[in-house]
């Protein structure tokens, strides 16, 4: 006789659920929105223009959602990257080096190849190895970071920030050096424009967004499969909670750790090879200014849930997006949206704040999203 | 929950506002009538107050509006590199008659925007087109005369024959030319006045790309180890990094050299021991081709645009007359191209 | 103490300043290389050293910090724009606001510090976030800030940054003073004096994050203080059983950081250079943090990385100035990307435990529940 009241209380539990889920997030933005106004009536700006630029700009229209589509790109990708690093229980602050080796890797291929090998390479066979050779250079410059720490105890946060440095570095001797683009008009630190066969195209004519974009919601898809329902992304989830009780449950924990980060570089290359692949078509220095950083605010901001790390990507995406539009209407600086994303990323992963000024009630226990030093 | 009824009635109000407001009048929409000239300008990666050429070009638009040349002037700061061909669109599709674009990093984006909006002309600030784009204007400047002029005052005020060059990295080409400018001027200097300068010139290339002309703390410290070994003349050349170096020498009393404007309004701390600055012209730069625009005789193609260098201003009586004569015959001789740095525009 | 980990790290310096030495020395006198790099690496490490201090105060108490470079950011910019307010708006004495604008710069530290704390320790919300938060924050309220209110004609200054009141002083070790008579008339002898005495002539930051340094180690290691915040990190229900307030001791660790990373903010610009850039502090912030861990989690640990990393950048400096002589089969030298990975490869070759595995403190990153 309870099964009756008990299916329709399920449903509504769900949908109870879910309003529940989007209410303190949805709290959140609203409130980091009317803090940002007033920091910009406080120095004396108009921000209902400034808001309207910010929604005109990243959503009005549909090339306005392609520009927000490619923003969000990369965002998906390295907060991925940061994500999956988190889960493993590593902090993986060197996504920006992994992205950059990565995007100088598949310029490289892209461009010197055919010359290379003589002749013109067709794009089925050239893209494909573009994408593998920089996901694997991604893949293999956080590989190192996390061996050292399975073999040596080095510790990640240090070493993926040394790496940083080093794929900088390298990048820039790269690309003032040998693989500059020898051409008499350049001027800049730029790689060749790759071969037309090594480009992803776009999905429709006349906008700038590329098939990159929908293959950074597979891989949404994919890391979510892979962590749910696959022994391996058990495995990483069991190291990452404990990594002591994933020895005694017989998981080789070192192999693990090796296979995050290298995962997990394997993410953020990708996301440096979408960057040169879909959308620049070379590689440039300074094309990167702190994607890999942001990611760790995407990815703190998911809650290292590949689904959340989308929608903040996307939430990260647009108002980047939009604060050319704002910029055009209110002449106020970029870095308000930092400021906002800051305010966001305050009260969305802070929601105890937000459960502390509207009243409402916390259930449910709490999320690990990292483990600090991990040690 | 009595908070939460609050803040939604808040959420519905401002929504009504946003939409309340939609036929809202900013200025740059009546840039598509053709009685309003309209300027736009676009940053590279950085602000229009950045004491370096965004904002003295952002100066020279601002110029063109006071002299009449411009109706409606407006910016838009570069974030992200991929973004430049966007924000120039954003000016073109609101009907603008004329876009600046600034820096070397824009050139690529300048050429192609300048296809899809043919009514529009484009000014590229430091762009030097091989060949010519229809609609695009390049405004470049011999860095290396600027550089070899100062280089020459700094090799013939030192006394202790060290002098010292703060700079951005080496691979901008203006950076490059300046400092390269730097060196050939002292060894002309020595040339003439039979004396054997030793000239350090330190490009930050150690950093990444955006790093590299904003890092006042590295340009101070690399300052100090030059006069730690004897230079008594730093030439900061290389947006906020030299400015550091500039100030750092300053402090310890020696002499400073500015970059790109006459740095002696700027840097205030340092004014009183500035020498001299090295200056490109772009603000009457930008004006002068705004306004060839607004008449319709911009021509396409490279312009070049007026390089030299400051006034002593306070240092003007420490400055020998020999010295100031040296510096006039200099000027001229770049001028009317009987002397040549001999330095390539970009860096082989 | 660490006798292997200081011994390898004497030895990297030694090497760094031989190398140039030995390029340098066609040019300038070996003695006038070595203490002008000495001045270099100290000025580098300044505030590296306050950084990594910052981040050892808050670790040591179970609070991880990844926002040092937000808080320096902060404080390098509120200090900057306390001093010039103070002296412009409230026309004050140069002296005054410069020393005012140091108390700002130490505040807006507190502040930042505060924010932190109430996040980690009060809301119990994972540590990584709230450093995040302050490093996002501070790239955008400087950013912000500095572009809004000295840009139009209707702003506080009228559209132009106001000129600053001016960088510390240095102060003058007299060394020259008291030792010079030994050199008699010799010139060269009184020449050489003098070069070593700059090395001592440094502005009161710098030589206070030296003595920071060494209090700090006496604070933590030596004071029933410094016992109890150790015990916060490594053990915190323990350390609440014998009645010591987990929470207080870390909200006042984390503030004691906090003021540390906000003198490290105001070396920036009331001490190097006075003026405000967005993003001046360029990843410095993270290189404390690498400098702390690197350091052990100890203050004397910290400050001889973050002189490692000083050493560094002092020979990648002298190696651009030696430039034309470096020798041709050294011509790699010339390359400033290749010599600038020095450090960070060290770096980690240092962390892969040959001078010993590092452990950070027991409950670092963990919210105490009781």
């Amino acid at each position: 006789m309870q099964s009756e009241k008990q299916s329709g209380s399920l449903t509504r539990q769900i949908l109870q659920s879910i309003s529940e889920a989007s209410l303190v997030p949805f709290l959140a933005i609203l409130t980091a929105v009317i803090v940002g106004g007033i920091v910009i009536l406080f120095v004396g700006g108009d921000p209902i223009l400034a808001y309207r630029g910010l929604l005109q700009g990243s959503f009005g229209s549909t090339k306005a959602l392609s520009e927000t589509a490619i923003w969000a790109t990369p965002y998906i990708f390295a907060g991925l990257a940061v994500a999956l690093a988190f889960k493993g229980g590593l902090f993986n602050i060197g996504a920006e080096g992994q992205l950059a080796v990565g995007a100088v890797v598949s310029a490289l291929i892209g461009y010197a190849l055919p010359e290379w090998l003589g002749f013109d390479v067709p794009a089925i066979i050239h893209l494909p190895l573009v994408v593998v050779f920089g996901v694997i250079m991604g893949g293999v410059w956080a590989g190192i970071v996390g061996a050292l720490k399975a073999y040596t105890g080095g510790h990640e946060v240090i070493n993926t920030i040394m790496m940083n440095y080093i794929a900088l570095n390298t990048t820039s001797f790269l690309l003032n050096g040998v693989m500059k683009d020898r051409s008499p008009t350049n001027v800049i630190a730029r790689t060749p424009l790759i071969a037309d066969s090594a480009r992803i195209p776009p999905i429709f004519e006349g906008l700038r967004v590329h098939w990159g974009f929908v293959l950074a919601l597979l891989t949404a898809f994919f890391i979510w499969w892979l962590l749910t329902k696959t022994t391996l992304g058990f495995q990483i989830r069991t190291v990452g909670l404990n990594p002591d009780a994933a020895k005694y449950a017989g998981i080789n924990v070192k192999r693990i750790v090796i296979l995050t980060m290298a995962l997990s570089g394997m993410l953020a290359g990708l996301a440096g090879v979408i960057e040169v692949s879909g959308l620049n078509y070379r590689h440039e220095l300074g094309f990167s200014i702190g994607y890999g950083y942001d990611a760790i605010a995407i990815a703190l901001l998911g809650k290292s849930h590949p689904l959340g790390v989308v929608l903040a990507a996307i939430l990260f995406a647009a108002m980047r997006n939009g604060a050319t539009r704002m910029q055009f209407l209110t002449q106020m600086p970029v870095d308000l949206i930092s400021m906002l994303q800051a305010f966001i990323l305050l009260f969305v992963a802070a929601d105890a704040i937000i459960r502390y000024i509207y009243r409402i009630k916390s259930k449910g226990e709490r999320v690990v999203l990292t483990r600090g030093w991990g040690g | 929950m009595k908070k939460l009824y609050v803040f939604m009635a808040l959420l519905v109000v401002a929504s009504m506002a946003l939409s309340a407001c939609g036929g809202g009048a900013p200025t740059a929409e009546d840039c598509s009538k053709e009685d309003v000239f309209c300027v736009g300008l676009v940053t590279d990666v950085g602000k229009v107050n950045d004491k370096s050429f965004n904002q003295s070009a952002w100066e020279g638009v601002q110029q063109a509006q006071a002299e009449g040349n411009a109706d409606v002037v407006q910016f838009i700061e570069t974030a992200d590199a991929k973004d430049y061909a966007k924000n120039i669109a954003q000016f073109g599709d609101a009907g603008y008659d004329v876009i600046v674009t600034v820096g070397f990093g824009l050139g690529e984006a300048t050429n192609a925007a300048a296809a899809t909006y043919p009514n529009v002309r484009f000014i590229g600030v430091d762009q030097f087109n091989a060949e010519t784009v229809a609609g695009v204007s390049g405004l470049n400047f011999p860095e290396d005369n600027a550089g070899f002029l100062v280089g020459a005052l700094a090799a013939a005020m030192s006394e202790s024959h060290k002098i010292g060059a703060v700079c951005g990295t080496d691979v901008v080409p203006p950076v490059w030319r300046f400092g390269e400018g730097y060196k050939a001027g002292a060894a002309y200097a020595d040339g003439m006045n039979g004396t054997t300068t030793e000239v350090f010139v330190v490009y930050h290339s150690d950093v990444g790309f955006d790093k590299t002309f904003t890092d006042p703390e590295w340009g101070a410290t690399t300052a100090k180890s030059m006069m730690d070994q004897g230079a008594d003349a730093i030439f900061g050349c290389g947006g906020l990094t030299g400015n550091g170096a500039v100030s750092a020498a300053a402090q310890a009393g020696k002499y400073g050299i500015g970059v790109d404007k006459d740095q002696y309004f700027e840097l205030t701390d340092a004014a009183p021991r500035m020498l001299s600055s090295a200056i490109k012209l772009i603000t009457p730069g930008v004006a002068k081709l705004i306004a060839a625009a607004k008449a319709g005789t911009l021509e396409d193609g490279n312009v070049f645009g007026d390089a030299g260098y400051a006034p002593y201003h306070d240092l003007d009586s420490s400055v020998p007359d020999e010295g100031k004569k040296m510096m006039e015959e200099l000027n001229k001789g770049l001028l009317d191209g009987s002397i040549k740095t001999n330095v390539p525009p970009v860096k082989p | 103490m660490d006798w292997k980990r200081f011994g390898f790290i004497a030895l990297v310096v030694i090497v760094l300043f031989s190398a140039v030495v030995m390029i340098g020395q066609v040019k300038q006198p070996p003695l006038l290389i070595v203490t002008s790099m000495l001045a270099t690496t100290i000025a580098v490490a300044t505030p590296l050293t306050l950084g990594a201090l910052s981040g050892v105060y808050c670790e040591r108490a179970g609070v991880v910090n990844i926002g040092i470079e937000g808080m320096m950011l902060s404080s390098a910019f509120f200090g900057w724009l306390g001093s010039i307010y103070m002296f412009h708006i409230f026309k004050m004495s140069a002296g005054l606001s410069i020393a005012l604008g140091v108390f700002f710069a130490i505040l807006t530290g507190l502040l930042m510090a505060l924010l932190h704390a109430v996040l980690s320790i009060t809301f119990k919300v994972d540590q990584i976030i709230g450093g995040t938060v302050i490093n996002i924050l501070a790239v955008g309220l400087t950013g912000f800030l500095n572009r809004q209110l000295f840009f139009g004609k209707e702003s506080v200054f009228g559209g132009s940054v106001p000129s600053s009141p001016g960088v510390l002083p240095t102060i003058h070790i007299p060394l020259t003073e008291i030792v010079g008579p030994i050199c008699g008339a010799s010139a060269s002898c009184l020449e050489n004096l003098t070069a070593i005495n700059r090395v001592f002539d440094q502005k009161p930051i710098a030589m206070g994050a030296v003595l920071l340094v060494f209090f700090s180690h006496f604070l933590l290691f030596n004071t029933r203080w410094g016992l109890r915040t150790r015990a916060v990190g490594e053990h915190p229900k323990a350390a609440d059983t014998v009645g010591i307030s987990v929470t207080k001791m870390r909200y006042a660790n984390v503030l004691i950081g906090g003021m540390f990373a906000g003198l490290a903010g105001a070396y920036f610009t009331i001490e190097s250079v006075p003026s405000f850039e967005p993003l001046l502090t360029n990843g410095r912030g993270f290189i404390s943090l690498a400098a702390m861990i690197f350091g052990n989690w100890t203050p004397i640990g910290a400050w001889a990385a973050a002189l490692v990393f000083g050493a560094s950048q002092a020979m990648l400096i002298n190696m651009q100035i030696f430039r034309d002589v470096i020798p041709p089969q050294w011509a790699f030298l010339q390359e400033s990307y290749i010599v600038g990975l020095t450090p960070y490869i060290l770096t980690m070759f240092i962390l892969t435990g040959i001078i010993g595995r590092t452990t950070p403190p027991a409950a670092d990153g963990v919210p105490y529940e009781k």
